[in-house]
């Protein structure tokens, strides 16, 4: 029996009704052809992202994945840093069909003005076009070339975050897992903010909020589809595509996820934190009361908004040692 | 998603920002949020700070337009365009505000009215009813003639706790207003008050007349009108009998007479004359006037040869302050 979802939260649902219209709570693979089309989404204008001279910023063709086109980075370095500063890896959200590297780089900047960090954002193929593994292995080689040219950003290849959210949080998750299993250079911690990170679809969260709010089960089902086509769902896919597949969470850097309780990823977020502590690694996870998936970004001046973002900090502030 | 999306976030005077407004508060009213949601959703919608100051019930909250709650004790500006908590005459100052110093937007009103609306309902819902509210009800309430049963009805319908024999409340009739009741202990509305002594809920007919007799003794307070903007009717004693005595607009006395001309000789001549009746010796007074004391031995010399009696005399200045007090009952620049 599906039971009735957790209520909104009365401040987010009012703003959700005054944006209505922009999106509907279940997307189909035409939206998001012709959103693509009409759409170009995040912060276009570089003065933005420079805050009055704060940030240097600058795109960068790098190297992709073996026989893969180049991919671009986009690198914004703190104006009149002194000494190695952390480094932000940067993996946008989008239903791993739309978006680019300038959406959600309003909250990687925030932090990086906060820690006089580097942030770099990755811009990977998309599916349909590109289905698994071409995202997540854009993604590997973006970090790979970050952890390489460190240092030549200013930027401390010891003290590097990963982070992303929604898709943008299953691809950082994803990054985390290949990189331990590829023996390559440690991320100092993953933060995965409303991750979507399980194919199946079918968790308790992803059927009680079913046409309802934002990006729900019937989006989620457009998405890992583009993602990996007939595939999803069954018995054969990799956790490097969703990670709550992974049969080992072991050995995984420190995490921080956070999710609303009024949102499809609910339940495989707080699965994969209670994973990760059965594994014996370190999560921090928030579930905010009443939060649909993107609350922050919708009604940013909301009081939950406010706590949502103001958690992050402390948790960067005591990984980075700053 | 969110920059798919587009987010919440100050709306252009457009044919659809109306509409948008209302359906924003109107929802937020359903859901019977807070105080601070409200004053939120204000700032927000029209992109600038947004204030809500009700001193009655001490509540102040300040919320910027990225939505942080940032409180100030500085007093609103005049220009803002504010929308009133209570009906014009209550004698409350209670407002939203928006701090716009631009030229206010059309969408502004709208934001204004309808977060006004929201946060009345929750004022009253969370801080007690406002009193006053209804003028019949405290008719009733302060009308000695009027039915026991009937003025007990009218308190409980006013919010006045009834329930507790011992409970005190007091009248206070407000200049240019209705008048309020109050509890004892509580704080008072702001305004030139006259405040009646504190009694039980059948007795504050009684603490009305003697409010609204307070009140004519109030004063605004400044160089043109001396005196206390607030005065308690347990604290004039016998001197609320002068107030039978002299209707507004009576036939001066001779003492009066002597007073308006030596009044209308200097501009200093009023202030004066009520901080030597007022305070306790010269040098106080020339403390209050904030002058030299032998400035205040020329003035007190220049007065006294205007009046044509001492006021360096117990009975000199007995006979000052009683025509004072009787010039400013006769004024009919007061209020009712």
């Amino acid at each position: 029996m599906a039971m009735a979802p957790p209520p909104f939260d009365p401040e987010l649902a009012a703003a959700l009704a005054a944006v209505a219209g922009h999106v509907p709570s279940t997307i189909t693979v035409e939206w998001a052809r012709r959103a693509r089309e009409q759409g170009e989404y995040g912060v276009r204008d570089d003065e933005q992202l420079r805050r009055d001279g704060r940030f240097t910023v600058e795109e960068r063709a790098v190297p992709g994945p073996p026989d893969a086109p180049d991919i671009s980075l986009l690198i914004c370095r703190p104006a009149g840093a002194v000494g190695a500063r952390p480094v932000i890896y940067h993996t946008h959200g989008g239903g791993m069909i739309l978006g680019d590297n300038r959406v959600g780089i309003i909250g990687a900047l925030d932090w990086a003005q906060e820690f006089a960090a580097v942030v770099v954002s990755v811009e990977y193929r998309l599916a349909p076009e590109h289905p698994h593994p071409a995202p997540v292995e854009d993604v590997y080689a973006g970090y790979l070339w970050t952890v390489e040219h460190a240092a030549e950003l200013g930027g401390d290849p010891d003290r590097i975050v990963i982070a992303g959210a929604s898709a943008g949080g299953g691809l950082t998750a994803a990054l985390a897992l290949l990189v331990r299993d590829r023996e390559a250079h440690r991320p100092l911690g993953q933060m995965l903010l409303c991750p979507m990170i399980d194919d199946r679809n079918d968790t308790p969260s992803a059927i009680q909020m079913d046409g309802i709010g934002v990006w729900d089960r019937g989006s989620n089902a457009v998405g890992w589809d583009a993602l990996l086509g007939a595939a999803r769902g069954g018995a054969d896919v990799s956790g490097y595509a969703a990670p709550a597949r992974a049969a080992d969470l072991a050995d995984l850097p420190p995490a921080f996820i956070d999710v609303g309780s009024a949102e499809t990823f609910r339940d495989e977020a707080v699965a994969y934190a209670s994973r990760i502590w059965q594994a014996g690694g370190v999560a921090e996870l928030h579930v905010w009361p009443g939060g649909f998936h993107g609350f922050e970004g919708f009604a940013p001046q909301a009081a939950l908004s406010q706590a949502a973002r103001a958690a992050r900090l402390p948790w960067l502030r005591r990984l980075l040692g700053e | 998603m969110e920059e798919l999306a587009g987010r919440l976030t100050a709306l252009d005077p457009d044919a659809g920002a109306a509409v948008r407004v209302i359906a924003y508060f109107d929802r937020l009213a359903e859901s019977r949020v807070g105080l601070e949601v409200l004053v939120r959703g204000a700032a927000v919608l029209a992109g600038c700070p947004a204030r809500l100051v009700d001193e009655d019930r001490r509540v102040h909250v300040r919320v910027e337009p990225d939505g942080t709650r940032r409180d100030t004790t500085a007093p609103p500006d005049a220009t803002w365009p504010r929308e009133p908590l209570a009906p014009d005459g209550t004698g409350t100052s209670a407002a939203l505000w928006l701090e716009r110093d631009t030229d206010p937007n059309v969408v502004d009103a709208v934001i204004l009215e309808r977060a006004a609306g929201a946060i009345r309902q929750v004022l009253d819902r969370t801080r007690g009813r406002a009193r006053a509210e209804d003028p019949a009800l405290l008719e009733t309430l302060l009308d000695a003639s009027a039915d026991e049963r009937a003025r007990l009805t009218a308190a409980k319908r006013l919010g006045l706790d009834t329930a507790d024999p011992a409970a005190l409340f007091r009248a206070v009739a407000i200049r240019g207003g209705r008048p309020r009741v109050v509890p004892a202990a509580a704080a008072l509305p702001a305004g030139r008050l006259g405040v009646g002594p504190a009694v039980s809920v059948l007795e504050l007919p009684r603490s009305s007349s003697a409010a609204r007799t307070a009140l004519r003794f109030t004063a605004e307070g400044t160089p043109q009108d001396p005196g206390s903007s607030i005065v308690y009717a347990d604290e004039l004693g016998d001197l609320a009998l002068l107030e039978r005595l002299v209707a507004p607009g009576s036939e001066p006395t001779p003492d009066m007479r002597a007073l308006r001309k030596a009044i209308a000789d200097a501009p200093w001549m009023l202030a004066t004359l009520h901080a030597v009746a007022t305070t306790v010796s010269l040098r106080a007074a020339a403390a209050e006037m904030n002058v030299h004391h032998s400035t205040l031995q020329h003035r007190i010399a220049h007065a006294e040869s205007l009046l044509g009696w001492s006021l360096r005399t117990p009975h000199g200045l007995w006979r000052l302050h009683l025509a004072l007090v009787l010039r400013h009952l006769a004024a009919t620049t007061h209020p009712e």
